[in-house]
């Protein structure tokens, strides 16, 4: 298994998903440093705010939770599973000893690894945003301590938010050889989930988890016994196991 | 001697109405270098896919080194190199890292990713992407791929696909030298008979999904010699066929030359010493070996029942 894992992730070495994210992680926090470098005058003022690291989390977690990371995701997986396609190496693939579980893993254990990396580097964005100006010099670090916590929980619920995207975006794009299906639908249910936010059922579209964790509301819902953070489990587990299926039964191995 | 591969009654529909293979039984024999031959749109990719498990198969058997495929499919995909239609690239990675992903998986030895390269020939595309590749090299890199792990089976689909006069003999040469020295069994699929005619040592011929022949190259080359023909081209060709008639029974007029079946040394002899005393003038005496591609094109232009040859 490890063996088709370090496989599977050289296939991505230089590839268009591998760039997208790290430019993914980078591209919010670069604009806020800009932003802060362009306001220099007032950095040494905020970097003394107790609230200064909350600030900025916050401001760049609202853009990317309910916008770029789910689009990220869709274009990411389906470029993953496109390398194959795109290459006509399938064939080669299903002719090697490997059992037909082994690859559909490796390749979902890739993908992961991937959305993982994507979260450190835009912590880790986050976290220059702040810090970057004091290294040179021209600022003091910032006295307040980094809430760790409140950081590690928010990640923890928006990478859970992540998985049924992952796993709807995986089943598609495994199964048809066509890009633009696995996108188009998307790109359609992403839509729907920020119609739906203002909706009561709204919790129920499998894309709409990021957004609710994001804005941390999700209380009228416990109270009507709703979890979604399970929901957000439970959609990622019949996603993975309707895409094992489609993959496992598929008539022709191309 | 076993058989390498060995298929019963394999039939494939894409659907219900398109049947694309008829009852196939293939019989590789270990060691040997086995032609796989038809026409486009033939069935040699559908049969090649099936043997490789890249289509589920829908009825029949195989049988590959003696062991039923299906259960086994993992042991025996192990010993098998493959390169099916078009060479398996990623194009956005050198040559090197594309064979690094295949070594991973095979968990061969590293030193074999030179080994491949140097025997196809293209070790020194250094951090050229594949993608910029040209048809010939992609080519070799695809054998390259289906040689990486040492296999005991070889299954190439017109692997000489875009290779130019040089490298079709380089690769001829290659593979008879890997299935000299390692006793690797090779099949290969081509629509070209005269491609690999002097490659390989077994045959199989396929003609809208059904098997039209399948025997040793010998076999193939003596119907070939019951189909050698002799003609005599003279300045009076009526006189001399009646004379031709006479002597040999069979014999017809073509282009206003004689045609007659394959004769021995001392019948030609003789009728030509008959034209002689006729006082017909006697241009041209040729035999005429109806080469491969001519047998191969008969074979595949009639249905089985009309064979002339079977
Ligand atoms: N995926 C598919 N769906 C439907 N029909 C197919 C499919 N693949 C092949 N066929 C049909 O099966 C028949 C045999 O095709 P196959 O590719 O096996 O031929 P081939 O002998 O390899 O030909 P070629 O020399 O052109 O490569 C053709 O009639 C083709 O149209
Ligand atoms: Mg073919």
């Amino acid at each position: 298994m490890i063996h088709s894992i370090q496989s599977e992730w050289l296939k991505t070495r230089r590839s268009l998903a591998s760039w997208l994210v790290v430019i993914g992680g980078l591209f919010i926090p670069l604009i806020f440093l800009y932003d802060r470098l362009r306001h220099f005058s007032t950095m040494a003022e905020n970097n003394a705010k107790p609230g200064i690291w909350t600030y900025y989390f916050k401001q760049c977690w609202q853009y990317m939770s309910i916008l770029l990371l789910p689009l990220g995701i869709i274009l990411t997986v389906s470029l993953i599973t496109q390398i194959e396609y795109r290459n006509n190496t399938w064939k080669q693939v299903h002719t090697t000893p490997q059992r037909l579980s082994t690859i559909f893993l490796a390749k979902l254990v890739v993908i992961l690894t991937m959305l993982l990396q994507f979260f450190l580097i835009f912590n880790g964005g986050i976290w220059l945003i702040v810090a970057l100006p004091s290294v040179f010099g021209t600022v003091d670090y910032p006295s307040a301590p980094i809430p760790l916590d409140t950081f590690g929980e928010f990640n923890h619920r928006f990478l859970v938010g992540s998985l049924p995207i992952v796993g709807l975006q995986y089943l598609l794009s495994l199964h048809f050889r066509n890009f633009m299906v696995p996108l188009g639908v998307g790109l359609a249910i992403f839509v729907a989930t920020i119609i739906g936010l203002n909706w009561e059922y709204g919790y129920l579209i499998p894309y709409s988890y990021l957004s609710y964790f994001f804005m941390n509301n999700t209380q009228h819902l416990l109270d009507q016994g709703i979890n979604i953070y399970y929901c957000a489990l439970g959609y990622f587990a019949v996603f993975t196991g309707l895409a094992w299926l489609s993959y496992r039964y598929q008539r022709s191995k191309n | 001697m076993g058989h390498c591969i060995h298929t019963t009654g394999l039939n494939y529909f894409f659907s219900k109405k398109e049947q694309v293979l008829h009852d196939i039984h293939l019989h590789v024999p270990e060691g040997s270098i086995y032609g796989f031959l038809g026409p486009n749109g033939a069935g040699k990719t559908t049969t090649l896919r099936l043997l490789l498990g890249l289509l589920r198969q829908q009825s029949g058997d195989i049988h590959i080194f003696g062991q039923p495929f299906e259960p086994n499919r993992q042991s025996i995909l192990g010993r098998i190199g493959s390169l099916i239609e078009s060479p398996s690239l990623y194009s956005h990675l050198t040559a090197r890292e594309n064979l690094m992903i295949w070594q991973k998986v095979y968990q061969c030895p590293k030193n074999r990713i030179e080994a491949v390269l140097r025997l196809t020939g293209i070790a020194d595309t250094g951090e050229k992407k594949t993608g910029q590749f040209s048809l010939g090299m992609k080519q070799r890199l695809g054998i390259a791929v289906a040689l990486l792990h040492a296999p005991r089976l070889l299954i190439l689909d017109e692997p000489t696909n875009g290779l130019d006069p040089g490298g079709i003999v380089e690769m001829r040469e290659l593979l008879r030298q890997i299935n000299q020295e390692s006793g690797i069994t090779i099949v290969i699929s081509s629509h070209l008979l005269s491609e690999i005619e002097k490659l390989v040592t077994d045959v199989g011929i396929i003609h809208r999904g059904k098997m039209q022949f399948e025997g040793p190259l010998d076999e193939l080359m003596r119907v070939r010699r019951s189909h050698s023909s002799l003609v005599i081209e003279t300045g009076a060709p009526d006189k001399a066929l009646a004379l031709a008639q006479q002597t040999c029974g069979e014999a017809r007029l073509i282009n206003g030359k004689i045609n007659l079946p394959h004769q021995d040394k001392t019948t030609i002899a003789a009728l030509n010493h008959q034209f002689v005393m006729a006082d017909i003038p006697v241009y041209q005496i040729t035999g005429k070996e109806d080469d491969l591609e001519s047998i191969f094109m008969q074979m595949t232009a009639t249905t089985p029942t009309q064979n002339p040859l079977l």
